[in-house]
């Protein structure tokens, strides 16, 4: 059995149910991040994890122990809040060492075990600072390091980086990612950034209308998703309900489909600017989605631009590495191996598992 | 620059209107420092005065002699400041035993029929005071309770408990619940973090709820004088006899003498009455 069991959890207040079957396996020393939009339910499972609200039904194991019945105080899971949640009226080391001298710990271990975290996280030399006089990355740490102190079984984060400025928040996460990987310990991490998720976790189980839609390894997640809210989700920002009734986009893929939703995103559209009259051709090295239209919008965004080509009633987003002025007539090629198609009618041999249409989006 | 006459003009104009303006908000001054204080100054004129007749405007006799009478071991003044200092620090202690723990859980949105509860402390002041004392006066007679300290204090702690329970309702509100979950999660028991998280932060709200009990009990008289009177003397039983009595300088030196906490205490509540502690009262 894995070390955080969690089996088929179901978290709900009054009639109205947060969270249903959720199923999840972390081992020992892994990091998985719940990853989804905001309201998906991903804290309120970090919630119930803790014991800050109560479990309708199912369990959650620790190293073999059922702990859903256990008060927040009895689980030895700790968690990094979303707001650090430091206690203003201690210093640091306080803060710190509070869960050592809950268990009644010698007053020099405590020193000894706050010196040490304090080297971790390397805040050296700020033990009798006030929190309050702390900057935000120096809080994070702080709150990181008293959720670290008392060694516990798994550690969660709440959206540990979010009300961090930019700058901070990338040192910070490959911090967290570098301790991790140190101190080896079993952690679960909450955010809506699906890059913090891909960078930061072993693997990435993505929240939506509280379940989840896929676990897997970040290239799992990002290459191959198994549902379009997935793919949505991991940043496939075109999206084309297929069949279209419009010469200019065709699918050359095989075997065929009839209906289906297909996803992919604007960095895998290859532009090619060519003149209108030619016709596209159809063999082997063209096979996959092929979009032709006009420019509409061509935006700057720093490494690349952002091209709208404009197809019927259709306008998909492409990157190219040039401006190209409005109107421009471009081919968009979208390789097969770039698409995530999902079939919607049952017994298709789509690439993708079959689902209903539409529905979970 | 243009010297035009209408410019000369204006500006003579401005002038003096600046001057009346400035006289005029002078004389606001005065007047308000007159009403709040003219009637300050002469309690302290009387503290000092030694005899002092009708159509004379200042005392003709000025000396020290009633401050020896009343910090005489032996007379009522003293006696009586224990008796209110002894009733308010009592009263500080039974209002802090039931507004700590009842504003703490009158602070959780969730307690049932939680709007009931604090309405039910305000009840007593919604009602003319003289006939809530007169009636409790009457209930203790039943109990004989009437003329002891502990219905004095009785009496002052459901008067002091409308203070004590919103200010600690606000106090407690203004804590993060966060701050409570991140103890809990750290292996601390519910007491072990009302002690030592939610208590320290709404510490100040809190002191300074004691202060107003124990200000409020200190210059009680209604309540003392029907449930203490005659047995139990507090301050302001004293300076409502001295000044029946026409004892004019016993009663100022003894208002002066309640007027120091006042003045202390209201010093040190502006500290710890918090903007964001306030903008939680009645919530």
């Amino acid at each position: 059995m894995a070390h955080l069991h969690i089996e088929n959890l179901q978290v709900g207040y009054g009639n109205k149910l947060i969270l249903k079957n959720i199923n999840l396996a972390v081992e020992q020393g892994e990091m998985i991040a719940l990853l989804g939009p905001s309201g998906c339910g991903k804290t309120t499972l970090l919630n119930a994890l803790c014991g800050f609200i109560p479990v309708s039904q199912g369990d959650i194991f620790v190293a073999n122990r059922a702990i859903s019945k256990r008060p927040a105080e009895k689980r030895n899971i700790t968690m990094v809040f979303q707001s650090y949640a430091l206690w203003p009226h201690m210093t640091v080391a306080q803060n710190i060492g509070y869960g050592l001298k809950v268990q009644k710990m010698k007053h020099a271990d405590i020193t000894t075990r706050v010196t040490e975290l304090l080297k971790i996280v390397k805040l050296e030399g700020l033990e009798n600072d006030r929190v309050t006089a702390l900057s935000g990355g120096q809080r994070q740490r702080v709150a990181l390091a008293r959720a670290l102190a008392i060694r516990p079984d798994v550690l969660v984060l709440d959206e540990p980086l979010s009300n961090l400025d930019a700058k901070v928040r990338l040192s910070v996460r490959h911090e967290i990612k570098a301790l991790q990987k140190q101190l080896g310990f079993t952690s679960l991490i909450v955010t809506h950034d699906q890059e913090e998720a891909l960078v930061m976790a072993d693997r990435i189980a993505v929240l939506n209308h509280g379940t989840i839609e896929q676990i897997g390894t970040p290239e799992d997640i990002y290459h191959r998703p198994k549902t379009p809210f997935v793919a949505d989700f991991m940043g496939a920002d075109n999206h084309l309900t297929w069949p279209i009734q419009n010469a200019a986009i065709t699918l050359n893929i095989n075997p065929t489909i009839t209906q289906a939703e297909i996803y992919f995103r604007s960095e895998n559209a290859l532009v090619s600017t060519r003149p209108p009259a030619t016709n596209v051709d159809v063999n082997p090295s063209n096979m996959g989605l092929l979009i032709e239209g006009p420019v509409e919008q061509s935006v700057f965004f720093g490494n690349n631009y952002q091209i709208s080509v404009r197809c019927g009633t259709h306008t998909i987003q492409a990157n190219h590495d040039q401006h190209l002025p409005e109107h421009t007539p471009v081919l968009l090629r979208v390789p097969t191996d770039a698409l995530h198609i999902f079939a919607t009618e049952a017994g298709n041999s789509a690439p993708q598992h079959s689902l209903s249409p539409l529905s979970n989006q | 620059m243009i010297h035009s006459p209408i410019h000369l003009l204006t500006k003579r104009f401005n002038k003096r209107y600046f001057q009346a303006n400035f006289w005029l908000q002078c004389l606001f001054i005065l007047l308000l420092a007159l009403v709040l204080f003219g009637p300050i100054l002469n309690l302290l004129i009387w503290t000092i005065a030694e005899r002092w007749y009708f159509p004379h405007a200042l005392p003709t006799q000025w000396g020290l002699k009633y401050w020896h009478q009343v910090f005489n071991p032996y007379s009522d003044v003293s006696g009586s400041l224990f008796n209110s200092v002894f009733i308010a620090v009592l009263t500080v202690i039974v209002c802090l035993l039931v507004s700590v723990p009842a504003g703490y859980a009158l602070s959780k949105q969730t307690l049932p029929l939680r709007v009931f509860w604090m309405l039910l402390f305000l009840l007593p002041q919604a009602f003319p005071n003289l006939t809530v004392y007169i009636n409790i006066a009457r209930i203790f007679y039943d109990f004989g309770l009437n003329g002891t300290f502990l219905g004095v204090i009785i009496v002052h702690s459901v008067h002091g408990l409308m203070f004590s329970i919103w200010i600690s309702v606000a106090a407690f509100s203004t804590t993060d619940p966060m701050l409570e979950r991140a103890s809990r999660n750290l292996g601390a028991g519910p007491f072990y973090t009302f002690f030592h998280i939610v208590l320290p932060q709404a510490a100040p709200g809190i002191i300074a709820s004691a202060i107003f009990v124990f200000l409020e009990s200190l210059d009680e008289f209604t309540g003392t004088f029907f449930v203490g009177s005659p047995n139990i003397s507090t301050l302001p039983l004293l300076l409502y006899t001295a000044s029946m009595e026409g004892n004019y300088q016993i009663a100022s030196i003894t208002a002066l003498i309640l007027l120091v906490p006042s003045v202390l205490f209201m010093v040190i509540i502006t500290k710890f009455m918090r903007p964001d502690m306030l903008s939680k009262l009645g919530k």
